[in-house]
């Protein structure tokens, strides 16, 4: 599924390097999970195609330190770890939980929005003044009081007095000043003073030596005279000095605390609330510094992405271009929802989300328009999740779904995955099951594990793997009730079920051999019962039981030739019961006797062989 | 008057004397046969003892009378034949003909009376044979 689709792209990429830059809240949003855990599931979101991302890729700047997001794959960069901004979890979950929030459209909300339009309105370059920044200033609080505002404009209003408070200690030192150099003055002109000596009416001495050394105890009084008043003008210019850098230091300190706190707005993705702070700021410090005093590497950042130093006029524009992009892209969602193409509207509206969640726009989206989305959103990432699970008997039909919802659902790359994986799956399958016919068990296991891999959840698979096992085991079943069978020389049996043995004794020479003598004695058997029958058809149960009688004697244990046998004795009964008397004189060594009932049978039964033996054996042992 | 018609001889006496014809003729010729049965004195074989157990004959010595059914086997020794005995129950008994009576040609359909000894085997060794 070309999930990339969903990144930001409608962003400028400087832009979006910038936003993920440095946003701890997006971090938040977007923190990489582990390594395996954070794999896109789909190959499409594969974390590798960041590596072929933009040519320039802002990571190159530093490596690891600075998040950055390639907005061609949607892959963001950051601390050795990449994902797709949106195959996150986090994301998704986020995503979804807005597509379920209801539409906030209460009375509540309508007047915090009130508010924040008037705060805006009166800061507005064109309506500032001392006038409306207070009272706009007093506005804050009433806008911090609805849990929407999560007590930021509270956050705006204590900067604002601070910078009032600060302002107020520059005025006092300002006043200090002022006061240090009138004393400074009358200092110097002390000083002045001091260095008059009073004439004392002495002149000056006419000796050389003399005059020196008057003049030296002049400038020694002189000096001593205003020493005091120079050493308090040094204080007190020491003193102007020191306000003066606290007055300077307390306006940068300031201006950069005023500074990050637009910056953290701007990251929070609370764009109204930025267009507010920078008002502010521009209201409040009125020497037109609007440079951003940030770190290098923000520095460096906001001077790639935007090619200029870094200013609250930047912040402010890029709030603004967000606002705008963000009432574009919920415009374009309902655009695209009414001509059923879920998919571009699904990605327009997670693009704008993405930044513009605390937008009007996004937060008064009805929750039944939502919906849609939401459908749509669920059963792309079921379908992930089928891919990434090798589901593919649910990734099709999700394909489907989605194509009947979503017109402009491309189904061309799932449906290529399914079906490759589905021949290749079918391929090593079928080799399994010519494996399993020609007793390959090597082979077998290994087709079925390459099946296996490529679409463990293959209906198939189980069939045919039951199938396999089933054949195996019927097999065993089939050798062990065979042996147990031949132990029982219970032949009828196994010739009733002999297909199921052949098959079974296929690959076992020996069992084989067993089996082929018991069918060829199953053969004469039943080739004698049926002998048997015909011979009884014609009246001739001596015969037929003669018939049976040969081979019983070959095969006492089956029953069918058994239960004929007792059959055909009670039809023949006196010939059987002539032969069995002749056969017990026999073993009782009396031929004559014995001959007699064979003679006795054999006029019963003329073919009767057991008859002619019996008299043949008879007649040897009479006369030898 | 008519003359009273005479009296015929009495229907019993006539009964009698058919009676005393017949007696004489039966008589005499139960007479006749057994003057003229040459192994009149050896006792007749009862076949269904023989049949059951020869050990209680052995050693004795009785007479058939019966028809030739086959030739069994032929030896130095003897012949040996199957008879079917003329009784009730017409038994087939094999018997041999020792060497010493193989002038007597013997064969199939024919009737003979015939002396014999059972011997210690239960065989039936023909003594004397005469044709009938």
């Amino acid at each position: 599924m070309d999930t990339d689709s969903y990144g930001l792209k409608k962003f400028g990429k400087r832009f979006l390097v910038l936003f993920t830059a440095a946003s701890p809240y997006l971090l938040w949003a977007q923190a990489p999970e582990t390594g395996p855990a954070i794999a896109p599931a789909a190959p499409a979101a594969a974390p590798s195609a960041s590596g072929g991302g933009g040519a320039d890729k802002p990571t190159s700047t530093s490596p690891g330190l600075v998040p950055s997001l390639d907005p061609a794959s949607g892959i963001v960069s950051w601390n050795g770890q990449t994902w797709n901004i949106n195959d996150n979890r986090l994301f998704n979950a986020r995503f979804e939980k807005y597509l379920n929030a209801p539409e906030e459209t209460t009375q509540a909300d309508l007047e915090y929005q009130g508010i924040l339009r008037t705060i805006l309105h009166k800061l507005s370059p064109t309506q500032i003044t001392p006038a409306n920044m207070d009272e706009a200033f007093r506005l804050l609080p009433k806008a911090a009081a609805f849990d929407s505002d999560a007590r930021l404009c509270d956050s705006i209003a204590d900067s604002v007095y601070s910078v009032w408070m600060a302002r107020k200690e520059l005025q006092r030192l300002a006043k200090a000043n002022d006061s240090l150099r009138e004393e400074q003055k009358a200092a110097e002109w002390n000083a002045g003073m001091a260095s008059e000596l009073p004439t004392t009416g002495r002149s000056a001495p006419k000796n050389a030596t003399a005059a020196s050394e008057w003049a030296k105890d002049r400038a020694l009084k002189r000096d001593t005279r205003m020493a005091p008043y120079t050493t308090r003008i040094a204080e007190i210019r020491a003193l102007i000095v020191a306000n003066q850098a606290k007055r300077e230091l307390s306006q940068v300190q300031t201006k950069i605390e005023f500074q990050a706190l637009c910056v953290q707005l701007f990251f929070q993705r609370r764009f109204q609330h930025v267009l507010i702070a920078t008002r502010f700021y521009r209201g409040v410090f009125g020497d037109g510094d609007t440079l951003l005093r940030v770190s290098d590497d923000a520095r460096s950042l906001f001077g790639k992405t935007t090619g200029m130093p870094p200013t609250v006029s930047t912040l402010d524009t890029m709030a603004n271009e967000v606002i705008r992009d963000c009432r574009e892209s919920v415009q374009a969602y309902e655009f695209l929802l009414g001509k059923d193409e879920l998919k571009s509207a699904t990605e327009r509206l997670a693009e704008g989300f993405a930044p513009g969640e605390y937008m009007p726009e996004f937060r008064t989206l009805p929750r039944e328009k939502k919906r849609a989305a939401l459908k749509f959103t669920q059963a792309s990432n079921q379908l992930l999740s089928a891919l990434d699970v090798k589901d593919y008997t649910l990734a099709e039909k999700l394909v489907h779904e989605l194509e009947l919802t979503a017109r402009d659902f491309d189904s061309s790359k799932p449906m290529a995955a399914i079906q490759t994986a589905k021949t290749v799956a079918g391929m090593h399958l079928a080799k399994a099951k010519n494996a399993a016919v020609s007793g390959d068990r090597e082979t077998l296991e290994s087709e079925l594990k390459e099946a296996t891999a490529i679409w463990p959840r293959n209906p198939a698979l189980a069939e045919v793997s039951g199938v396999i096992f089933k054949q195996a085991d019927v097999q065993l079943e089939a050798l062990d009730l065979l042996d147990e069978l031949l132990g029982r020389k219970e032949y009828r049996r196994i010739y009733d079920d002999r297909v199921r043995f052949i098959a079974a004794a296929a690959l076992y020479p020996e069992r084989q051999e067993q089996l082929q003598k018991v069918l060829d004695a199953m053969t004469t058997i039943e080739g004698t019962i049926a002998r048997a029958l015909e011979i009884e058809k014609r009246g001739d149960a001596a015969g037929a039981w003669e018939t049976v009688e040969h081979v019983y004697l070959q095969y006492p244990n089956d029953n069918k030739l058994n239960e004929l046998r007792a059959n055909l004795t009670t039809e023949a009964s006196e010939f059987v019961k002539t032969l069995r008397a002749a056969e017990r004189l026999e073993k009782e060594e009396q031929p004559g006797s014995s001959l007699a009932w064979y003679l006795k049978a054999q006029s019963m039964y003329p073919g009767s062989e057991f008859a002619q033996k019996g008299i043949e054996r008879q007649a040897d042992k009479i006369l030898p | 008057m008519p003359r009273r018609a005479s009296s015929p001889l009495h229907f019993g006496w006539w009964i009698a004397a058919l009676l005393l014809v017949g007696g004489t003729a039966g008589g005499g010729y139960t007479l006749f046969r057994t003057v003229n049965d040459p192994f009149r004195t050896s006792a007749v074989l009862d076949t269904q003892i023989y049949l059951e157990n020869a050990n209680s004959l052995r050693g004795n010595v009785y007479r058939v009378n019966g028809t030739v059914r086959n030739f069994i086997k032929g030896t130095n020794t003897g012949r040996l034949f199957s008879v079917e005995v003329d009784d009730m129950a017409k038994s087939i008994l094999p018997i041999v003909v020792p060497a010493t009576l193989n002038q007597i040609n013997i064969q199939r359909g024919q009737q003979f009376a015939i002396r014999f000894e059972v011997d210690e085997n239960g065989i039936l060794r023909v003594q004397e044979l005469r044709k009938i």
